[in-house]
């Protein structure tokens, strides 16, 4: 937990709606990212999730909403200046091969050698080097897709289901990187829809069901919130929806 | 697609070489005959028929795989976060194709150097122009695949709307012979644009025109592929990049600088010829009682009205039976067949085709006396030669170089692990 750094406001989302015709996908969704926490976006399949984070990204139109940066309305042509998010189900490059992609990235995002080195050597990503992206398994393109958000150096980083296709002992690993990265300075706001991965990493959650806000804080403040004294995340989400 | 051109490339160089060396065997005999053989119409324009081919049929998939990929993979959703803009990123896409496209050009250019080892006569102003014309027609459909490949959200959807405007301009072409108001857009299809550079003409409206066409279908690109903008946003916008491309397109389509490329000079009048023309300053109208459809009209315009439209500052050119839409033989006008010229009050006609006969009446129109210019007669190039020689290099040696090339540029890099650490 990173209470010191939690109290210092980052990023504030004002009442964020999408509709696709209609269906209402995002309904007045309002939170704060504060400095260097881990702020977990927790919800079921369905309720808003990647819509939010692609809305937040500048990714996707949005009906209605602001995106503040310290106080100032950040414009959508700025956020990249501020955020990267990495989509979930993406494949880039896939013809190319992994190392090449990498020295890609690194050298867009003007991060040295010895950095893209220390990102591999960090996801155990030295087998899949000579592979093309295609040929990776869903464990290592995970991880090859974690390496190219790494390697971005936007002081928020936006994660789509980091740990999606991942087992206990990689995702425990990613973990353990997303924290040192959080504990760098980085700001992490991560989508995940497995309730007890989000509680091993996250400082603060917001729950989202059906494009609603359902409440959002610490897990001792969501507890109070959903009025039970003792529990987990699961328990508390169900309490509230 | 390039081993596919190499073999088309090759196969049209040794057909179109055949047919001339057999057309020639008469004709070193007979001088008149000679003149008659232009190496640029009897092989480089049949040579450069398959880079046609290929660049309206399979050119296209390669445009819109570039953007399409990127959009399907997710790729531009993580480029677009990075210090690249989406122009940067259409001007590198573009640029790559551009590479290719030079690689695209490289069957028809060996063509044109084995036609100069076996015995052929190149004039290099006309190749150069048609590879020029070829160029445009690529960078147009580059920039209409591209804005196909941002607007649609499949590939399949893009290739078929990228095809309805290159299709499209053949159809177009096809009708226009029938509906006066399709012959006007015809004007502007792509096949009229790659016909100007073939007729050996280089026109600076014509390229300017591509241009903008191009450039203006690139940064449509650039408007459609942003997602994060709303529809609406991308509609204005659209408005305002295509009024722009109309409005830069009007005074680059009246720019009149025109150079007639051909070493014949078969899109040029005799040069005492034309400078009495340019100096008929007040407007000239012709009246063509021809229908479209008539062999006379299409001789007529291409020999006669396409050079003065050049060179004549102020002319109006009026076909009665378009707007009647007679077909040749059912037209029972006593004047059908005559072209009547009207210039500073005074008024001529003709029933000739001919520009050894239309040209003296519009001299005496303009009360000129014109005395022709001693020009060098083209001499034609008669050649009886045999390009079974460079069928090794357009179906074997050329496909092995573009799949060596492509091997190259997949292949997997090796100890990457080691290079990294």
């Amino acid at each position: 937990m990173n209470l010191t750094a939690s109290s210092s406001e980052y990023l504030q989302i004002n009442n964020i709606s999408k509709h696709y015709g209609d269906i209402q996908a995002l309904k007045d969704v309002s939170f704060d990212i504060r400095q260097t926490e881990i702020l977990g976006l927790i919800g079921p399949n369905g309720s808003g999730k990647t819509t939010l984070l692609e809305g937040i990204a500048g990714l996707i139109p949005l009906n209605s909403g602001t995106v503040l940066h310290h106080g100032k309305i950040l414009s959508v042509p700025h956020r990249k200046q501020q955020m990267f998010y990495l989509p979930d189900g993406i494949m880039p490059y896939s013809e190319l091969p992994v190392s090449r992609v990498l020295e890609f990235f690194s050298r867009l995002f003007g991060v040295q050698a010895h950095r893209m080195n220390t990102v591999i050597t960090q996801l155990g990503l030295e087998p899949t080097l000579g592979k093309k992206v295609k040929a990776l398994s869903k464990g290592f393109n995970r991880r090859y897709l974690l390496a190219v958000a790494l390697l971005s150096t936007q002081p928020l980083l936006i994660l789509d289901e980091p740990f999606d296709g991942l087992d206990l002992r990689q995702m425990l690993g990613v973990i353990d990187i997303l924290k040192q990265t959080s504990s760098r300075g980085r700001t992490l706001l991560l989508s995940i829809h497995q309730l007890a991965d989000a509680q091993r990493i996250c400082d603060r959650f917001i729950l989202l069901d059906g494009g609603k806000l359902l409440g959002m804080g610490t897990l001792e403040a969501l507890r109070t919130k959903a009025g039970i004294t003792e529990g987990g995340l699961e328990e508390v989400f169900l309490a509230l929806t | 697609m390039l081993i596919i051109l190499s073999l088309l490339t090759g196969y049209s160089f040794v057909q179109a070489v055949n047919l001339f060396s057999q057309a020639s065997r008469t004709a070193l005999q007979y001088p008149e005959m000679a003149r008659g053989m232009d190496p640029y119409r009897g092989v480089f324009i049949p040579t450069f028929g398959a880079l046609y081919l290929v660049t309206t049929l399979l050119f296209p998939f390669t445009a819109i795989k570039l953007i399409s990929s990127e959009k399907h993979s997710g790729s531009l959703k993580l480029l677009v976060q990075s210090v690249l803009n989406l122009r940067y990123i259409i001007a590198v896409k573009t640029a790559a194709l551009t590479i290719g496209w030079l690689l695209a050009l490289v069957p028809a250019l060996s063509a044109v150097a084995a036609w100069g080892m076996i015995g052929g006569h190149i004039f290099l102003p006309e190749v150069l122009n048609l590879v020029l014309g070829y160029t445009l027609y690529a960078f147009v459909i580059t920039g209409i695949a591209f804005f196909a490949a941002s607007v649609t959200s499949s590939t399949a959807t893009a290739a078929i709307l990228t095809l309805a405007f290159t299709l499209g301009s053949w159809v177009l072409d096809f009708a226009a012979g029938t509906q006066s108001w399709l012959h006007s857009i015809s004007s502007v299809s792509l096949t009229a644009l790659l016909r100007t550079f073939e007729h050996g003409l280089f026109s600076l409206s014509t390229t300017g025109q591509a241009l903008t066409a191009a450039l203006g279908f690139l940064v449509l690109s650039t408007v459609w592929l942003n997602s994060g903008t709303k529809l609406r946003w991308k509609l204005f916008r659209s408005l305002v990049v295509i009024t722009c491309s109309v409005m830069l397109s009007v005074p680059v389509s009246e720019l009149r600088v025109f150079d007639d490329v051909t070493e014949n000079r078969s899109n040029s009048f005799n040069p005492a010829d034309e400078a009495a023309l340019k100096q008929m300053n007040e407007p000239l109208t012709i009246t063509v009682y021809l229908s479209r459809e008539d062999s006379r009209r299409h001789d007529y315009d291409t020999n006669i009205l396409s050079i003065l439209e050049r060179t004549v500052p102020e002319l109006t050119t009026i076909y009665p039976y378009d707007s009647t839409g007679s077909l040749p033989g059912t037209v029972s006008d006593d004047k059908y067949g005559l072209i009547e010229y009207d210039y500073n009050g005074i008024h001529d006609e003709s029933w000739s085709n001919s520009p050894g006969e239309v040209l003296p009446i519009l001299h005496q129109l303009a009360g000129q006396t014109v005395t022709f210019s001693e020009v060098q007669q083209y001499p034609g190039y008669p050649v009886v030669t045999d390009a079974g020689s460079s069928n090794t290099w357009f179906y074997i040696i050329l496909p092995l170089v573009f799949l060596l090339l492509w091997w190259f540029t997949n292949r997997l890099p090796r100890n990457r692990k080691k290079e990294t650490q």
